[in-house]
């Protein structure tokens, strides 16, 4: 068996099992369409195999392969833009391994993620999946610090909003 | 942190791809990194496609020139018993 392996050793089999999970969740969190996720995390995993003899080291492979995950699912976001649009209900919520401690709560909340326009959407997944701070998307999306913050707390304002009127409508039937 | 962002990280949380994801990128990488197999694969057509093309050209070949040495022979057969019909009659 060939194993193909990056300027400092790092082979490719080992790298696609350590970020199979953050690629995938990206695509997921952001797409909210498994199929699709799976088909832009291949892509992603195929651009770094053409591109394995640039990465440096793993923390380096690590950022090299989040950023390529959310360039390609803001694409795939885009290409599915200028096909039909569907609504909020109409995304299906398939069985999902998350710890939501509501499981129907995290389902509502990636559902309502899933609505959001593209750039605040993505901002949302990087800051609560992947746990970077305004800095660190500010970076990845080339944009000013300030936007990611000020997206940040408009989005989280919209949550609430639709999660109080939800929870409301619900409490009136 | 609030409730909801507590909520958003666990709504968020990483999940692994479907069942069987590493062994289809190994797939794909094998089926970019070698697509000189497919040309093999269809240059080996080509070449069985020409070989019998040429090959069924030959048998008909044979057949017309078989068709056409009987031709001759039953000319030739037609033409003796003339020649022994006309010798009959002038003698």
């Amino acid at each position: 068996m060939l194993v193909y392996l990056t300027k400092t050793g790092c082979d490719f089999e080992g790298l696609v099992h350590e970020h199979q999970a953050m690629v995938f969740s990206i695509a997921w969190h952001y797409l909210h369409d498994r199929a699709l996720a799976e088909e832009v995390a291949q892509e992603v995993f195929l651009s770094l195999h053409r591109n394995l003899g640039r990465i440096e080291s793993d923390a380096h492979a690590a950022a090299w392969i989040r950023k390529v995950a959310v360039q390609r699912a803001i694409d795939e976001g885009r290409k599915r833009l200028r096909r039909p649009q569907v609504t909020l209900e109409d995304i299906p919520e398939p069985a999902s391994g998350s710890s939501a401690s509501d499981p129907m709560l995290g389902s509502l909340l990636r559902r309502l993620v899933a609505s959001l326009p593209e750039t605040p959407r993505m901002i949302v997944v990087l800051r609560y999946q992947e746990d970077l701070d305004p800095a660190e998307i500010a970076e990845m999306l080339q944009m000013p610090v300030a936007t990611v913050k000020s997206h940040l707390q408009r989005s989280m304002a919209l949550l609430r909003e639709k999660l109080a009127r939800r929870s409301s409508g619900a409490g009136e039937r | 942190m609030d409730w909801l962002e507590e909520e958003l990280r666990r709504a968020l949380a990483r999940e692994d791809p479907p069942a069987g994801f590493e062994r289809r990128v190994r797939q794909a990488v094998a089926q970019r990194r070698f697509p000189a197999r497919q040309w093999l694969a269809a240059a080996a057509a080509l070449i069985l496609a020409v070989g019998a093309g040429t090959g069924y050209r030959e048998y008909r070949g044979r057949v017309a020139k078989e068709q056409v040495k009987l031709a001759m022979r039953l000319a030739a057969a037609s033409a003796n018993r003339i020649q022994t019909h006309v010798r009959g009659v002038l003698q």
